[in-house]
């Protein structure tokens, strides 16, 4: 067995390389043990094992992701994933509680979660690439604290003043933030696309919306305005199948813009974030085709919605191999001459708040 | 002998070594890199699926293995055993074993766990939540399909008066308001809100008429109140919505809005039968038959029946002619009728 790839033998100075694809080996029905077993073990333990759950997918999906005969690996420690999700958990209830009672005290709690959302947020972007390794050197973000208050804060702010005129101009921030301030070892990562390629694909994703309105629009107009009618008819006693109709047309609309304008909008920002990041003098390339990513949203939900939830590992894993398998690595010389930087400690309350309030960082 | 990649955690290096395995320790044997190290001291990635596993040393540098099958030889000749979630993952009886048994539990913590959980929660919840979520409600529903009650002064003012010389069952006498209101859209209905409030609507006191019936409605009503009923509805419908979130959410969270709404309707049943035991005790403490509430939903079932397929009382209240077999059942033990 051949341990070392080819293009990877002696260095020769700096000149261009061939391409380093990214494979993915992971397999559904290998994956589907450690997920049900995963599921259980959450289950009987009241949710104390999701922590150590989550280390062993994420190690699974690492682990059998790989760049130029190596493998990536993942180190976060479950113990710190358990304390990040109770306090998560003790934030979402005080949130959810709030919201629900509209009292002053609603606003003093909103106002201490969006003082604290950057700084968790900056957190748990070194949480997950500080635990993230390739060829046993630590990835890191070096982001500043003050930075993130400037790209989630106060252009979180202006986007919602200006009704997200200036979220593709957000979006740029935030992954000029995020990709800019992330290493490999010693070795810097840079961004480099401009606001204005965010638009470009922010104006695709309005113009594909505003098709689709009008298409949902005409079809589902019909069974709205027959529930109108029978509202009207019956002096205010709307007919409960007439509403679920309606209900169903509402939802339909949704699970259908999330499997076809949603996929096509995640693959051309990717894309586009991918292909302007560096790795030091490395170039990224990423070249995910929007239809293929519809196409197997599509059948992924349509399956696991068919299969009551068992088809989720495969989807899961198809979905990761297609994903992972458009990114290249395209060297400007030896991937041998990474080094690693001093070791930290990082809690984990930050990648746990951020994905309790459902905060999707991974785009 | 087993190659490897060998990497000292301070660069990308890739140095091919040998692995193998004399007495108690590890050698490890390459370019540059000669170890023997006691196996004790070395620490196995567990298996997961194909992934490489590493063995790790204390030092903070590793050996990446590929050949999964020439490892699993190289450590059947040390003292190393896979841990029992690794064996557990593997063992496809266990792994089907695992399927039904989530299924059974998911069941399980539906029907049993989610409304005892509720329960508990619904009497942990302070009273000022309740208070300032009634208000809220009450807002909300007096600005749309609530409108002022058409129904006499007197006449409200003789129901107030008996309704709250009620005794109840565990003592004293209702703590609840009764408020009254008219609604086209909601007809000959009546409900508690989380602070346990009632309102009465015109079309209710109007179909049943009589008095008494009345007082058995709000009888059951105050079985709504005594058992936070709502409050034990937004508890599980909050639980089942975020547990939808969890499980499909990484798919698609778009889906998981959806059961939860569906789900709350379906799930009054028991809460409508505990209202009525309630209700019938409270009767019967008062010296009347458990009947009357039974009179009431009879005549709310002729109305609701001559109103079509509409809203009204009875959609929000399953199964009346179970219910009412079962009151008069009640009555009949009771010993009037």
């Amino acid at each position: 067995m051949n341990s070392v790839s080819e293009s990877e033998s002696p260095a020769q100075g700096s000149s261009p390389r061939a391409p380093e694809q990214v494979h993915f080996s992971g397999n559904g029905a290998e994956y589907f043990g450690i997920w049900i077993v995963n599921l259980l073990l959450s289950i009987v333990t009241l949710g104390i094992y999701s922590a150590w759950a989550k280390v062993r997918r994420l190690q699974y999906f690492y682990r059998h992701t790989e760049l130029a005969g190596s493998s990536f690996d993942f180190h976060g420690s479950p113990g710190k994933i358990l304390i990040g999700r109770v306090i998560a958990l003790a934030m979402l209830i005080a949130y959810n509680f709030s919201v629900r009672l509209h009292s002053p005290l609603t606003i003093v709690i909103l106002v201490v979660i969006a003082l604290v959302m950057p700084w968790l947020l900056r957190n748990s972007f070194r949480f997950r690439l500080y635990n993230t390794s390739w060829r046993g050197t630590r990835f890191h973000f070096r982001g500043a604290v003050g930075a993130s208050y400037r790209v989630f804060l106060l252009n979180g702010f202006l986007t919602l003043i200006t009704f997200y005129v200036m979220a593709p101009f957000m979006h740029q921030r935030l992954k000029a933030y995020q990709h800019g301030n992330s290493w490999l070892g010693r070795t810097q990562c840079s961004f480099h696309a401009g606001a204005g390629q965010f638009y470009l694909i922010y104006l695709l994703l309005l113009a594909a919306a505003v098709a689709f309105a009008f298409v949902i629009g005409a079809s589902g107009i019909g069974g709205a305005l027959a529930t109108f009618a029978q509202v009207h008819k019956e002096g205010g006693h709307a007919n409960p199948a007439a509403v679920f109709r309606a209900l169903a047309i509402l939802y339909g609309a949704l699970i259908l813009l999330g499997i076809s304008i949603g996929p096509a909008f995640h693959a051309l920002i990717t894309n586009l974030v991918w292909n302007s990041t560096r790795v030091g003098e490395h170039r990224i390339e990423c070249n995910m085709s929007p239809f293929a990513l519809i196409w197997i949203t599509a059948s992924n939900f349509v399956l696991v919605l068919l299969t009551l939830g068992l088809f989720i590992p495969w989807a899961m894993v198809r979905l990761a191999k297609f994903q992972l398998e458009s990114v290249r690595l395209l060297p400007a010389g030896d991937l041998q001459e990474f080094v690693a930087a001093e070791p930290e400690s990082i809690g984990a309350v930050g990648e746990e708040a951020a994905s309790a309030f459902d905060f999707d960082i991974s785009l | 002998m087993l190659q490897a990649n060998y990497f000292d955690g301070r660069s990308t290096r890739v140095r091919v070594v040998n692995l193998s395995v004399a007495g108690e320790d590890l050698i490890i044997a390459g370019e540059d890199v000669n170890f023997r190290i006691p196996f004790v001291d070395v620490t196995v990635d567990e298996r997961l699926g194909r992934a490489p596993r590493r063995l790790r040393l204390k030092d903070g540098t590793f050996c990446e293995v590929r050949d999964l099958e020439a490892l699993d030889t190289l450590l059947s000749l040390t003292a190393h055993r896979d841990g029992w979630v690794d064996r557990m993952q593997r063992h496809v009886q266990f792994v089907l074993f695992s399927i039904f048994a989530c299924a059974l539990l998911a069941i399980a913590a539906y029907q049993w766990g989610l409304p005892w959980a509720a329960a508990k929660g619904a009497q942990v919840l302070p009273p000022a939540m309740g208070r300032t979520l009634s208000m809220r409600t009450l807002k909300v529903l007096d600005g749309s399909i609530l409108l002022p009650s058409k129904i006499g002064e007197e006449r409200r003012r003789t129901l107030s008066a008996r309704f709250h010389a009620l005794r109840l069952p565990e003592g004293g006498t209702p703590r609840s308001e009764l408020l009254f209101r008219s609604s086209p859209q909601l007809g000959a209905n009546a409900f508690t809100l989380p602070d346990g409030t009632i309102v009465a609507l015109d079309d209710l006191l109007a179909v049943i008429g009589d008095d008494r019936q009345i007082l058995a409605v709000l009888a059951h009503e105050l079985g709504h109140a005594h058992g936070r009923h709502s409050l034990q509805l937004l508890l599980r419908s909050s639980a089942v919505g975020a547990f939808w979130a969890l499980y499909v959410g990484d798919i698609s969270s778009l889906l998981a809005a959806a059961p939860a709404a569906i789900v709350e309707a379906s799930y009054s049943q028991d809460l409508e039968r505990q209202a009525d035991d309630y209700g019938a005790a409270l009767l019967r403490h008062n010296g009347m038959s458990p009947a009357l509430l039974a009179d009431a939903l009879e005549k709310l079932a002729a109305a609701h029946a001559e109103a079509s397929k509409g809203g009204g009382y009875l959609s929000s209240h399953p199964a009346t002619d179970a219910r009412m077999r079962r009151l008069r059942h009640q009555a009949a033990s009771f010993g009037d009728e």
